[in-house]
């Protein structure tokens, strides 16, 4: 499976609010606004500062499918220790991988949205990223939801990575998984992971996400409105093709 | 002078006028209801202007709802996504248009009944899904059923109210018809 660089989740809305952004007239105020806070001693600049180094020192993770070109994309917002993400995985994102994103046809990007009620779906969502640092968010990804039942009550995620990843990549994720030990809070500035799981639950917010999944179309720079639960893969097909007619 | 006298039997026509004046409040309550829903599900979900192709996308898109319910099988899930909102229009309108009306709001009741016992079902399951019963965005939740339980009470109200209305008319129509032969 093909991975696209310079992809991430949220990238449509992003690219809308920068163009939104650029046509606005308060330029003026908003470069006042930045000399005027630049004057300003900040208490949490040090905390940025890490954030955003951490951000720096590891590539950003490329957590979707297929060919940013293709004229759909499929935002999707799950939480790896949900059952219904594990259903839609499986039953939808799984067949369309194989049919769909494999033609060129789809998009998919996956967007971590762990929820708090789940005790391991945190830890999941930095082990996908480290993954995806390296290149290989489709076997973690799969590995996650296919093992769900397991790592779900035992916490033991390390176990499944190891069986998906080559010893070499294994290697590498644990590296990427330096300080983000279970014990660490989310959102935790010792994990630079948490950045982008943040990153990616920050624009679920905007959405808003109210539930997991929660997945978001694209199509021809229009947005749909999001949809929420498991859809099968025959009526979500449907969709694209009445899209793709168009 | 006597005649002018005697008591006029005000109450119970003042009593059928205010049962009548509540039936076409709730008919039209529900008329809208639906005109609403209907619209919500075949209206363009993106920027786009109204067309064959923007309501084909609407019901595909509102398939997608249905089938998030997990109730129905894939085949069945794009019958009852293209068929359930022009229905919806068009009890809309038979509401509206006061035609045998309590046959409407009889149709009316068993469509409230049956939505809100899927939903009742979908909350009990678990499922967090959106509910699709008035266009996309609105998550299925204890407002929905809510709202939905009103609406069942409304329309059930509503038919009760038309059929007993009917009844009285008929009741009243027949004591017509029979006052005169007494007279004579």
């Amino acid at each position: 499976m093909k991975y696209e660089a310079q992809s991430w989740c949220g990238s449509n809305t992003l690219n809308r609010a920068r163009a939104r952004w650029a046509k606005s007239a308060a330029w003026p105020l908003i470069l006042a606004s930045v000399l005027v806070l630049g004057l300003i001693p900040h208490a949490s600049a040090r905390t940025t500062r890490s954030a955003a180094k951490a951000t720096e020192t590891i590539p950003a993770p490329i957590k979707a499918y297929g060919s940013k070109n293709a004229p759909i994309t499929l935002e999707v917002f799950a939480d790896y220790e949900c059952p219904s993400c594990g259903n839609f995985y499986e039953e939808t994102l799984r067949p369309m991988i194989n049919d769909y994103v494999a033609a060129g046809k789809v998009y998919l990007v996956h967007c971590d949205f762990p929820l708090s009620m789940h005790k391991y779906g945190y830890e999941a969502a930095r082990w996908a990223n480290a993954a995806a640092i390296i290149g290989r968010f489709g076997e973690a990804e799969g590995a996650l939801y296919g093992n769900q039942n397991y790592w779900a009550e035992s916490g033991n995620i390390e176990k499944y990575m190891a069986a998906a990843l080559s010893p070499t990549d294994l290697k590498r994720v644990e590296k990427l998984m330096d300080g983000c030990d279970m014990s660490v809070a989310p959102g935790s500035h010792t994990c630079p992971l948490d950045a982008y799981i943040e990153q990616d639950r920050a624009l679920g917010s905007q959405i808003p996400v109210q539930a997991t999944p929660t997945f978001v179309i694209y199509h021809k720079g229009q947005k749909f409105p999001a949809a929420s639960g498991v859809v099968t893969w025959p009526v979500l097909k449907q969709f694209f093709d009445q899209l793709l007619s168009q | 002078m006597n005649a002018v006298a005697e008591p006029v039997p005000r109450a119970p026509v003042s009593r059928a006028s205010t049962g009548r004046i509540l039936v076409l409040i709730g008919r039209l309550a529900l008329a809208a209801v639906f005109l609403v829903a209907a619209y919500a599900k075949l209206k363009p979900q993106v920027a786009m202007p109204w067309s064959t192709v923007s309501v084909k996308t609407s019901l595909a898109m509102f398939a997608m709802e249905v089938d998030s319910y997990q109730l129905l099988p894939p085949s069945y899930v794009s019958l009852v996504a293209h068929a359930l909102p022009p229905f919806e229009l068009f009890l809309g309108l038979w509401l509206l248009s006061g035609i045998a009306q309590r046959f409407s709001a009889l149709a009316s009741t068993l469509l409230i009944a049956g939505l809100f016992t899927v939903v009742v079902r979908t909350y009990a399951l678990g499922l967090s899904i959106n509910c699709g019963c008035f266009g996309p965005g609105e998550q299925l939740g204890t407002t929905t059923l809510l709202r939905d339980g009103s609406l069942l009470a409304l329309s059930a109200a509503v038919t009760i109210g038309a059929f007993l209305l009917r009844r009285k008319q008929g009741e009243a129509a027949s004591s017509a018809v029979v006052a005169p032969q007494r007279a004579e």
